[in-house]
Order: structure tokens, then C-alpha cells, then sequence
């Protein structure tokens, strides 16, 4: 699914974001991706969705390089993948189902595959009688949901999960991580960029931890292992 | 590249929603093209019209030969025969000064009596009027014409002709001049308004580059929004100068007869058409500016 070979990305301004990483990650993997802020987790995650280029090194991503690809591609390589971020990003001014089914929209996806695909992934993350509301009429929990659907209704290879519950109380987050749990064991691969150490510790996942740019620590059902 | 219905339609959808939220910016973008546009059109109605005068001139003129004085009829025989020998000639009527004077007589009309000063002289030459097959042969014809032993000069109204295609040069030249910068302000307004519907739709755009659309499905709706800009600018314009060419050429084909304005059809049809494809270019480059610029996909 994942492949990085060697990758280094030193930034315009000569600051070093990562160095010399190597890791795969193979199809149905649920991954923790854990470091300190400005260790290097934010531009892992952008080298993934190609916002950011590796400087050198190789990375294939859905069988796809990454590094070859002409912009005309990078649209293609990002449907494979469902991104969610720590601030929801969701449109205020459309309902929840709008939301959604606007992930549809701009992939031009067929538009009676839209009202079924929406209402399963309503059912998927438990927001099946909010879906005419805005928002701002949920809570930040609530929100993430709509966000993780928004991710998933295109049927992604990856979900590609930055900081998802950085913003959440304890008891939600479990409820968000139910949810990666169900979508894991449909077959889809999760990496989740965290640095919320009980989760971690918890669930009993891959754990990669990046430090100063390398890879630290690469362990099967690992532990956040730092301190908060 | 086909589109979908469905995408073409949400497309509009996402045109008109920001034409309304911008209002004002829209209005402002209309309005100073169909300004422009209005400008454009006059000059192009203006030169167009002189191009027409001056050509028409140009048809109707003939070579008048003016005769040195005491030819013998044989001289004026051979003159004759040998205008008759160039290539293009359509007529040749001889004019003799006393025809000619009697002629003048009659345009002056009332004003004859001023004749009465010459006395018994008559100053005018023996002349021939030659027209020619084809207004583009008089200026050679008549060049040829003057080489001939015995011929004083051959003349034709090159003068207004040329004072004519003077005029239309200048008309031509200020009104590009103007075109030029006013085009220039157009395409800044509309790249100003399409800027600032980029920046409302910028949680839009980052969200559709995330879940994979295509740069072209996140560029089109603001490409057609300042097509849309430019063409409803272009469409003001239009009814504006078709009302006023229509009173216009009514007003001159009441008082200037012989002035030969081009017709109201088809002619202003293609002017139309120049600038509403004038209109939704400009549009179009206002936008791909701003994309440029301020849409980083």
C-alpha cells in the first residue's frame, strides 16, 4: 500500500523534515504514527497525499509513484485516499448529507450510486437522523463523524487520519476510534498521526515513532512509549 | 473533454450563487464592460463607415483628361484611341470646353451671372470623362493616362480619397489606443471579482483538491464565472449600440441623403456577435489571471 524508501525532505528554508525513511505498510494495516509536535509526523502525512514532495528517496502509494507523477494524476492518487483532520473541516453553509455526498460530487461520481452511498456511511459512523443538519448544530464529536464519512465515501484504499481526536473529550474519541476500528476490519488501511498516549497504548496497533525526522521506533502492537 | 450534464449544471449552479454573492463586484464587473464594449463598438461602427465612404468614393470617381489647349481633332483622335488601347476602360466621353463651360453654368445656377466677369474667354480645357471597369484601376489608369503626349493631367478625387483613408487611419489608431486600456481595466475588475470568489470558496477548493477532483472541475465554475461577467457586459453593450445605430442611420437617411452609411442588417448583427465574443473573452482572461494567481490547485 505504502512504500518509502530513503525519503528525506529538506524544506526551501533548510530545515529538515525527514531523513533518510524507510517504511512499509501493507494492505488492512492499522498504524500509529507518534512523535513530538515538529518531529516530523505533519510532513509524513503531506508526502502521502503528494501536498508535499520528498526532496529524495522513493515512495509508491496505492502503486502509484509518487514521485513520477505529473499533476494531472495527483487527483487520481488522492481518491484512493480519505483524509480527516483535527479541525473537521467541514463547509458550514451545507447540511451534513451535503457534506458528504459533496466528496461525491466532485469526482464526478454517478449521481444514483449518491443517495445509497451517503446513507451507508451515515450508518457507519451513527449520524443516520442528522443528516439534514448544519455543523454548528453539532458537537465537535459529531463533526468528526461527518468528516470520517466525508473520507470514506469514496471508498478509499487509505484513510490517512491527522491528529482526529486532538480535539475531542476522552469518551468521544473512544467513539471515533470504534469507528476506525469497524472501517479497519472492512479491509481498509489506517494511519493515524496521534499523540494521544492512552489510545495508543490501548488498542494494541503498530506504533511508528518519529523523531528529529527519523524513524525511531517501528513496533507491532506498540505502546506511545513517552511521556505526556 | 465531455463534460456530464450533471457536472455542467453544477457548474451554473455555482456560477449563479456567485454572481449574487458578490453582487456589487458583479455589477461593477458589467458595468465597466459594457462600458468598454460600447466604446469598442462605436469606433469599429465609425471606421467601418469611413472604410465604406471612402470605397464608395473610390467607385464612383472617373478620370477627368484634361487637353493642352490647341490640339489639332487629330491629336485628339489619337489621344482617344490610345485610352481606348489600355486595359480597364469601361467609357470615354469627349467634353469640349465649350460643353464643359455650359456645364459649369448649369451647376452654378443662380449664381451664373458670376461667368459674366470672363467675358467671351472660356479658361476650361477640352477634357475626356473616363470611367474605368474597376475602382482599383483608377489610380494606375489615371497615372498612365497623364503620360500620353498632349494630355495637360488626368485627375481623379484622389484627393478626398486619400484624406479620407487618412481620417480612418487616425480614427483606427486613437480608438485602439483607447481599446487597449480600457480592455486592460476590464480584465484587472474582472480578475479582482473572480479573486474574491476564489477566496470565499477557499475551504471549498481545499476540501475538493483533498477528496481528488480534477483541477479543470475546480477551475471551470470561475473560468464561466467571469465568461458570464463578460458576456452579460457584452450583451448591454450590444443593445445599447443597436438602438443607436438604428436612430442614427434614420436621422442621416432624413437629412444626408447621399451619405452612404452601411445598413442597419446584417451589419449589426456581426458587430453583435464581435462583441459578445469580445465581452466573454475578456471574461475568460480576467479569470484565468486570477486562477492563476490566487488558485493554486
Amino acid at each position: 500500500m505504502i512504500h518509502m524508501h530513503n525519503v528525506s525532505k529538506i524544506y526551501e528554508n533548510g530545515a529538515v523534515a525527514l531523513q533518510n525513511v524507510d517504511i512499509d505498510i501493507e494492505k488492512g494495516e492499522f498504524v500509529f504514527i507518534v512523535g513530538a509536535s515538529g518531529a516530523g509526523k505533519s510532513t509524513f502525512v503531506k508526502m502521502l497525499l503528494r501536498e508535499v514532495l520528498p526532496t529524495q528517496g522513493s515512495l509508491v502509494v496505492n502503486g502509484r509513484n509518487v514521485l513520477d507523477m505529473v499533476a494531472a494524476e495527483v487527483p487520481y492518487l488522492r481518491r484512493g485516499l480519505g483524509v480527516i483532520f483535527q479541525d473537521y473541516r467541514l463547509l458550514p453553509e451545507k447540511t451534513v448529507y451535503e457534506n458528504i455526498a459533496f466528496a461525491m460530487q466532485v469526482i464526478e461520481a454517478p449521481r444514483r450510486e449518491m443517495q445509497k452511498c451517503v446513507n451507508n456511511v451515515l450508518d457507519v459512523v451513527g449520524l443516520k437522523d442528522k443528516y439534514k443538519c448544519f455543523p454548528s448544530q453539532l458537537s465537535g464529536g459529531e463533526q468528526q463523524r461527518v468528516a470520517i464519512a466525508r473520507a470514506i465515501v469514496n471508498n478509499p484504499q487509505i484513510v490517512i487520519a491527522d491528529e482526529p481526536t486532538g480535539n475531542l473529550d476522552p469518551d468521544t474519541s473512544w467513539g471515533i476510534m470504534d469507528i476506525f476500528t469497524r472501517i479497519n476490519k472492512a479491509g481498509t488501511t489506517i494511519v493515524m498521526a496521534t499523540h494521544d498516549k492512552t489510545i495508543v497504548d490501548t488498542m494494541h496497533k503498530r506504533v511508528v515513532a518519529i523523531e528529529d525526522g527519523r524513524i525511531a521506533r517501528d513496533e507491532m502492537e506498540g505502546a506511545y512509549g513517552y511521556e505526556d | 473533454m465531455v463534460m456530464k450534464i450533471r457536472t455542467v449544471e453544477h457548474f451554473v449552479r455555482e456560477v449563479f450563487i456567485s454572481l449574487k454573492r458578490n453582487n456589487w463586484m458583479s455589477f461593477a464587473s458589467i458595468g465597466t464592460v459594457a462600458v468598454s464594449l460600447l466604446i469598442l463598438g462605436m469606433f469599429l461602427i465609425v471606421v467601418l463607415n469611413l472604410n465604406k465612404m471612402a470605397a464608395s468614393l473610390e467607385s464612383q470617381v472617373q478620370i477627368s483628361v484634361y487637353l493642352q489647349d490647341d490640339l489639332k481633332q487629330q491629336d485628339i483622335d489619337r489621344i482617344e484611341g490610345k485610352i481606348k488601347d489600355f486595359q480597364g476602360i469601361a467609357t470615354i466621353t469627349y467634353i469640349d470646353k465649350d460643353k464643359a463651360l455650359e456645364r459649369f453654368k448649369e451647376r452654378l445656377g443662380d449664381q451664373k451671372f458670376l461667368l459674366t466677369a470672363l467675358g467671351d474667354t472660356n479658361p476650361l480645357p477640352n477634357a475626356f470623362e473616363v470611367t474605368v471597369q474597376r475602382p482599383d484601376f483608377v489610380k494606375t489608369l489615371s497615372e498612365s493616362i497623364s503620360q500620353i503626349d498632349g494630355v495637360e493631367s488626368a485627375k481623379f478625387g484622389q484627393d478626398v480619397v486619400e484624406h479620407l483613408f487618412d481620417l480612418t487611419r487616425m480614427v483606427r489608431l486613437f480608438g485602439l489606443g483607447i481599446m487597449v486600456v480600457l480592455a486592460g481595466a476590464t480584465v484587472f475588475i474582472i480578475s479582482n471579482t473572480i479573486r474574491l470568489t476564489v477566496f470565499a470558496r477557499r475551504k471549498e477548493i481545499a476540501i475538493m483538491k483533498y477528496v481528488g477532483a480534477t483541477d479543470w472541475f475546480i477551475r471551470w465554475p470561475f473560468l464561466l464565472e467571469g465568461m458570464v461577467l463578460g458576456f452579460l457586459g457584452g450583451a448591454i453593450a450590444t443593445i445599447i449600440l443597436r438602438g443607436s445605430y438604428s436612430a442614427v442611420t434614420a436621422r442621416v437617411y432624413d437629412t444626408l441623403t447621399f451619405l452612404p452609411l452601411i445598413p442597419e442588417y446584417p451589419f449589426l448583427n456581426y458587430i453583435s456577435i464581435a462583441i459578445l465574443i469580445s465581452g466573454t473573452f475578456i471574461g475568460a482572461l480576467g479569470s484565468t489571471i486570477s486562477l492563476k494567481r490566487f488558485l493554486k490547485v
